[in-house]
């Protein structure tokens, strides 16, 4: 034993450590051989210990400066990419609105499969299957598993509760992949301009259809040149509209009169693009760009701005329509007849067939037809989707045909025609390409002038005239200064002439009057008579309504103020009251 | 075998003021550096936002603060005293973790005092030290020799790392073990014996293998060969090391780290929170980190050397020991050299137990370096008041 007796008090109990300082020399000299050795273990114990923990320690930071530096290069690079997968990216771009809402996208989803040669009881597995996806037809999957073949699709577009559901179930011989689908969040509100994709994701309808390429490789959405508000709100005021008056369908479009963009188009009855294979052909059927209708005395705001454009008539003008006008077997007559005179300006206003004729007809026929062309109205629209309607021209322009034209019949076009020319009208006559894609800010398309800059004016005038004092009255959305027209027409009948109970009732109109920014068309086709309106199915009563909310509606959306009348603060010059030839249209 | 013969020397009465003089303060402030890089991190982990975890972090700091400086003023006899104590209260609330602790991320770990929940597993890496110092303080080194005299450490390390293992916290038994193994390594065990249980161990690990869970062979797989399952279970230090590469040699700066904004990294807010460091501050940051910690080491192990008593000594050592492990392990996983073990950056980190045990532990280092010169009789304190 090594150990001292009497040990001083402040003996220091002595460690393997051996480490203490300051310990008095004397006392390590008198240690023997053992306790020596014992102490010098623990001295190299610590010692070594401490190397060791330095090498972890030199060892980190060689493998940090190698992480960092030496493979620094490769992994920035991977860092670099890794961005752009944050989040999940599809095969197919996706289509929004112009303020960016998401119309259509695509999301990773799962498919459901089944090997049937490995499925015993197809009935069994059908039936709980069936059980746990929506929209598998119980029946269909049985004969699919009951096949001999190796391969045969359960359900696709899964949802995650489904997905879920089908892996409880557990049954062997069905399995899952990923799959990809495309989803319309806003369900029908855009079906007839977006379109649709197959269940392989591959457009065959509307948007998806025309910009195919560009969507299945990009990776920047579409944007298209609607605007989802709006969308919105001519739906709903159509819609409202159509089922009022019991209509069949509907069709309505909003466009900005300075650079052709379409901020709306509906299309009624609609479907849900997610399940296109359930609606009918009706409601697939795009009305606003594939419909050709004759719109009526809507086309009159056509025929009155080529007769005063050619200079054959003037506002000052007038003419004698108390009588009818036979031309060979026909008679044209006025909805509601009056007598005498009426000036152009009357004309418009009570919206007088035989003065529109008379008017036309002081153009002559080649005026008419080359105006007509020149505003769109022959020629296949040409807006971006590929379901594109052809206008029904006479296969030969007789007078009778100018006649009848002048007043909207004989002549079939597509809504998105007739909004396309009217913005034409009110915008200082330049006419624009139709466009449903987004134009850059500040991109101004450049147009052809159909009509002077003062007839454009003048038809400003007249078709806010109709709305303060003629038979657009229900359009008027006090403070916006609501111009246009209205138009009722009878149907074609199938068996050829008219059909006197069926109508087209439509609105062709602008605003604000003073400075146009939004020209907006809608019509329902054959609202009938209610009690409310009189027994009328007219465009005054059906459409014209629908347009005043529409515009008190998107007023403030697009930021526009209701303005106090001009008349309540001074003299209006598209406000005066019509003295013409010392008749007072009021009086009438 | 008889006893030393002494008189036990009153302790030098210190006053508060003078303890409070005696308190390395560089320490105290290289301890605050770290907490401060902690919850700088942590504001970058959410984006540039105090909620939900640097505001926690640093509040609790603060409080563990003031419970730091109060454990360095505590005269280290009551640590003595309170050694076994503390282990054993500890002990019970492990095995109070099997039965009624609260499952968190696929194991058993937490326990719930109704005041706050605890990882017993966490405060068990220190309270063994405790107990292990205070064992080995009353064996003369020919009693160390003695294989018998072995078997009660042997209990204290074996029995809460057989706990820990069952949660399972193959990490944090891996830990307890390895701070055990070294506190029988400083107080001079020999070194064949070690060979032996090494040898054990090794003959041993084809049977443990198979006790392993699914998981913790997965690990220790895709440790192997990271680049077997890249998308798997590799995923993690592959991005990790992803991250680190893409930090470079200044970083991408504070909040630009896009390994770890993006969400590639797991667990950046714990685990990895020295990946997202390395990568907005780089290698000069990481490595700035990695001194911070080595220079609160060598205090450590400066302190271990000073003290005049043994318990102090193996104290310190092993509560070193223990934190160099913490650092160590977690940095070596972040980079892939060892496998993935979730063990934190202590005061980096965020997570309360985690932080209470660093505090713990730097609170009883400044103890020992506070009561340096004080001497503890080999067979303890018999009724000594402190």
């Amino acid at each position: 034993m090594i150990r001292k007796r009497n040990e001083p008090a402040n003996y220091r109990p002595l460690s393997p450590c051996g480490l203490d300082v300051g310990q008095p020399k004397t006392w390590v000299v008198e240690l023997e051989g053992a306790r020596k050795a014992a102490l010098e273990t623990g001295r190299t114990r610590l010692i070594v210990s401490a190397l060791v923990f330095a090498l972890a320690f030199v060892m980190i930071g060689l493998r940090l400066v190698d992480l960092t530096l030496l493979q620094s290069d490769a992994s920035a690079q991977i860092a670099k990419i890794a961005p752009a997968n944050t989040e999940w990216r599809s095969g197919r771009a996706d289509i929004v609105d112009r303020n960016g809402t998401v119309l259509a996208t695509t999301l990773p989803t799962n498919a459901v499969y089944a090997n049937p040669r490995q499925i015993r009881n197809p009935d069994e597995v059908a039936g709980r299957l069936a059980s746990v996806l929506k929209g598998v037809d119980e029946e269909r999957l049985k004969g699919g598993l009951a096949s001999d073949r190796s391969f045969t699709w359960v359900g696709r577009c899964l949802s995650p509760r489904e997905t879920d559901a089908v892996n409880g179930l557990g049954i062997p011989g069905v399995y899952l992949q990923h799959d990809e689908c495309r989803y319309y969040p806003h369900d029908d509100l855009f079906s007839h301009v977006v379109g649709y994709s197959d269940i392989d994701g591959q457009g065959i309808a509307g948007m998806e259809k025309t910009f195919e390429e560009k969507l299945r490789g990009g990776k920047a959405p579409l944007e298209l040149s609607l605007d989802m508000r709006l969308q919105h709100i001519m739906a709903e005021e159509l819609e409202a509209a159509m089922t009022e008056y019991s209509g069949i369908g509907a069709s309505g479009l909003i466009m900005d009169v300075d650079t052709g963009e379409i901020l709306s188009m509906v299309s009624l009855p609609t479907f849900d693009p997610d399940r296109p294979a359930a609606a009918s052909d009706e409601a697939r059927f795009n009305r606003a760009t594939l419909g050709v209708y004759e719109v009526g005395s809507v086309f009159k705001i056509f025929s009155a701005a080529a007769a005063l454009d050619a200079g054959a008539v003037s506002l000052e003008d007038g003419y004698d329509i108390s009588k009818p006008i036979r031309i060979s077997r026909f008679t044209i007559n006025d909805f509601k007849p009056k007598d005498g005179w009426m000036s152009i300006p009357e004309i418009f206003l009570h919206s007088s067939n035989i003065g529109t004729v008379h008017m036309a007809m002081e153009a002559g026929t080649k005026a008419i037809q080359d105006y007509f062309g020149k505003f769109g109205l022959l020629k296949r629209g040409a807006v971006e989707l590929p379901e594109n309607g052809s206008p029904l021209v006479p296969a030969k322009w007789r007078e009778i045909n100018t006649m009848t034209i002048s007043y909207g019949h004989g002549l079939a076009v597509t809504p998105v025609q007739v909004v396309r020319a009217l913005s034409a009208m009110v915008n200082g006559g330049e006419l624009l390409a139709p466009t449903l894609v987004k134009r850059r800010p500040g991109e101004r398309p450049v147009g052809e002038q159909v009509i002077s800059e003062q007839t454009s004016a003048q038809m400003r005038w007249l078709m806010r005239l109709v709305v303060a004092e003629g038979t657009g009255r229900n359009a008027e959305a006090p403070g916006y200064m609501v111009g246009g027209k209205t138009g009722t027409a009878d149907k074609l009948k199938a068996s050829g002439g008219y059909d006197r109970n069926n109508r087209i009732a439509s609105f062709a109109g602008a605003f604000p009057m003073d400075d146009p920014q939004y020209a907006i068309f809608a019509m329902v086709d054959e609202p009938k008579p209610t009690e409310k309106s009189y027994g009328y199915a007219t465009a005054g009563w059906v459409v014209a309504p629908a347009i005043k909310k529409i515009v008190q509606r998107m007023g403030p959306v697009v930021g526009l103020e209701p303005r106090a009348l001009p008349s309540e603060v001074g003299p209006d010059p598209l406000f005066v009251p019509v003295h013409l030839k010392g008749r007072s249209v009021a009086s009438q | 075998m008889a006893g030393y013969n002494l008189s036990f020397r009153r302790a030098p009465s210190m006053s508060l003021l003078q303890k409070l003089l005696q308190v390395n303060w560089a320490i105290v402030l290289l301890i605050c550096a770290l907490a401060g890089v902690g919850a700088g991190m942590l504001y970058s982990a959410a984006n540039a936002n105090m909620d939900p975890w640097a505001e926690r972090h640093l509040i609790r700091f603060a409080v563990l603060l003031v419970l730091l400086i109060g454990i360095a003023l505590t005269d280290i006899r009551i640590w003595f005293r309170f050694a076994y104590p503390a282990y054993f209260i500890t002990l019970i609330l492990l095995v109070g973790v099997e039965f009624k602790g609260t499952v968190g991320m696929g194991a058993q770990r937490w326990i719930d005092l109704g005041v706050i929940q605890l990882q017993p597993s966490e405060v068990m890496k220190v309270t063994l030290v405790l107990a292990l110092a205070r064992y080995f303080h009353s064996l003369s080194l020919e009693d160390v020799r003695r294989p018998l005299y072995l078997l009660f450490p042997l209990f204290l390390v074996l029995a809460p790392a057989g706990l820990v293992l069952k949660q399972p916290d193959l990490g944090t038994a891996a830990m307890l073990v390895l701070a055990g193994g070294a506190l029988f390594l400083l107080a001079g065990v020999r070194l064949w014996k070690f060979l032996l249980v090494a040898a054990g161990a090794g003959a041993a690990l084809p049977v443990a293998w198979n006790f392993l869970h699914q998981y913790q062979k997965n690990r220790v797989l895709t440790f192997l060969d990271p680049s077997s399952d890249p998308l798997g279970a590799g995923y993690h230090i592959t991005q990790s090391k992803i991250a680190l590469g893409s930090g470079g040699v200044f970083g991408r700066g504070f909040l630009e780290g896009t390994q770890s904004h993006l969400n590639f990294l797991p667990e950046k807010q714990t685990d990895f929170i020295f990946t997202m460091l390395a990568e907005e501050f780089g290698m000069v940051g990481a490595l700035g980190l990695i001194g911070l910690y080595l220079l609160v080491f060598i205090y450590g192990f400066a302190v271990a050397l000073t003290s005049s008593n043994h318990f102090g000594r193996l104290l310190a050592l092993g509560l070193t020991v223990n934190l160099f492990f913490y650092v160590f392990i977690n940095i070596a996983m972040v980079m892939g050299l060892l496998p993935v073990v979730g063990i934190p950056l202590p005061l980096v980190s965020y997570g309360g137990t985690a932080m209470l045990t660093a505090m713990t532990s730097f609170g009883l280092i400044l103890c020992v370096r506070v009561h340096r010169d004080i001497s503890i009789p080999r067979r303890g304190l018999q009724g000594e008041v402190v």
